[in-house]
């Protein structure tokens, strides 16, 4: 799979959010991830008609197909892209969907009927014929569409702010039946991952993949697609060799300088003052 | 239980714990628990980073840890409780931080050594007589779950409470309660030293059991 690319990071370098740039998930049996990274060039500030849009579940991606974009760039791809519905005055006039990029940041703008494709990556749990364990694969992809702004749906609960660019995640997969509305939105993707976790009482699927972390010798993946290609894989550190990797469904308030940890609640061998503090040498050998 | 946790228990909030554990074993026959514990992270790199997958490698991981218990040399734990899930979102990816940091992440050299196949062979490096093998190994072992497990919210910084720390683990795996799994393990392979001076340096916390 993708850890045939080689390419490593510092370990202790790992951004929480991922490049626009990132490739799609692969299904994990795949063996060969031949998706080029995409240029990191940012699109630069305008406007851009959207021909086709598509969003893969498995990491929570759009993928989108402009028009008017610079030669290799009308491929856009970003991970955590903030939707608005056009007005109906924009509407009116004309407009169809398109991006939107401001001071560098874009945001794809939908007219009430467009379809996103909507691919959902369907996972099972398989016995490997080898080794005989467990593991999940995934089958097979559904394709089906999400209409984020159909009807009145969407407009109920968040009225005019839907004219604003936020974050939206769709609502959960049924198969066969096409998408509309979501399950979480917010300002920031965070807010979306916990009004989507307190409505269904999950976090979505992709929230859950792209928390996967990996580091020091192994091949650094997130969901099967390559993240920044290092430049210097020769750092001479004093530090000895390692692997790593991790992966959580919990959510995250992503503060910047959290409080000091442990609380008064805090629990371990170095706690000094802790009241449960046991002795902490007992030499058994 | 103070008077905060009191309330926040009746009123039905979640209670998470987040507990890292550190355990150094030493010896030359702690190599092949390299093997194990490499096998564990191809299968979650394999997987995806799949957290039923992660908790059985977890689970995997302990039951070998608690075959070498005589192996272990020291040890450390730290933790902590909150009804936050986003504080304890938080701290998690902080420990992989934290975690990630003891060791260093370059291949220098060890691409164009002919003992790289070791990372992707397991333990079958074990073999080769000019293999050094490593005195020194440390395995970090992180989770957040549910619920409240005491033999975990302790120290576990001698024998009987880790033995009984890395059973609970495994119990957290098949209680279905686990919420983020982290395992790291330095060094990465059979053939990389961990030198004495450099366990002193980037696990301080180790305390001798």
């Amino acid at each position: 799979m993708a850890c045939s690319l080689a390419w490593t990071t510092a370990a202790c370098s790992f951004s929480q959010d991922y490049p626009a740039s990132d490739a799609p998930a692969q299904p994990p049996s795949q063996q060969t991830q031949d998706t080029p990274l995409a240029a990191p060039t940012p699109l630069s500030d305008g406007t851009y008609p959207v021909q086709q849009a598509t969003y893969d579940d498995g990491l929570g991606e759009y993928s989108l197909m402009l028009l008017n974009a610079p030669s290799g760039q009308s491929l856009f791809r970003s991970a955590e892209l903030p939707l608005a519905r056009l007005t109906d005055e924009e509407i009116t006039a004309g407009k169809s969907s398109e991006l939107r990029v401001e001071n560098g940041t874009p945001a794809l703008y939908l007219t009430p009927d467009f379809r996103i494709e909507y691919v959902h990556n369907v996972t099972e749990t398989q016995a490997d014929p080898q080794t005989g364990q467990d593991e999940v694969v995934i089958v097979r992809r559904e394709s089906n569409f999400w209409t984020p702004f159909a009807g009145a749906m969407a407009g109920q609960a968040i009225g005019s702010l839907l004219f604003r660019p936020q974050y939206y995640i769709p609502p959960v997969y049924q198969s066969g039946v096409g998408l509309s509305g979501y399950g979480g939105y917010g300002r920031s993707y965070n807010d979306a991952v916990s009004r989507y976790q307190s409505r269904y009482n999950a976090p979505p699927v992709a929230y859950r993949n792209r928390q996967f972390r990996s580091s020091g010798r192994l091949r650094s993946t997130v969901g099967g697609s390559p993240r920044i290609p290092s430049t210097n894989t020769r750092v001479n550190t004093n530090r000895p060799s390692g692997s790593g990797v991790g992966n959580s469904d919990l959510r995250r308030n992503d503060r910047p300088n959290q409080q000091a940890r442990p609380s008064n609640r805090g629990f371990g061998s170095s706690r000094r003052s802790a009241p449960r503090a046991r002795p902490r040498m007992r030499r058994r050998r | 239980m103070g008077l905060r946790d009191r309330f926040n228990s009746f009123s039905g909030g979640t209670r998470f714990v987040v507990s890292r554990v550190f355990v150094h074993l030493v010896g030359q026959d702690v190599a092949p628990l390299l093997g194990v514990l490499n096998q564990a992270v191809r299968e979650v790199m394999e997987a995806d980073g799949d957290m039923q997958v992660l908790g059985e490698q977890l689970a995997q991981v302990c039951d070998r840890l608690l075959e070498y218990e005589t192996f272990w040399r020291s040890a450390a734990n730290e933790g902590d409780v909150t009804w936050d899930e986003g504080e304890a979102g938080d701290y998690v990816s902080d420990l992989f931080t934290d975690s990630a940091g003891r060791y260093g992440s370059s291949i220098d050299g060890a691409s164009g050594e002919p003992t790289n196949g070791a990372s992707s062979n397991g333990v079958n490096g074990d073999e080769d007589w000019t293999i050094p093998i490593t005195q020194n190994l440390v395995v970090i072992l992180t989770v957040a779950f549910e619920g409240e497990v005491p033999e975990l919210e302790t120290s576990l910084a001698d024998v009987e409470a880790l033995n009984a720390g890395l059973k609970a683990l495994i119990n957290l795996h098949h209680r279905g309660t686990l919420r983020a799994v982290q395992i790291h393990f330095s060094p990465a392979q059979i053939g990389d030293d961990l030198p004495s001076d450099q366990l002193i340096e980037h696990f301080p916390e180790l305390i001798p059991l």
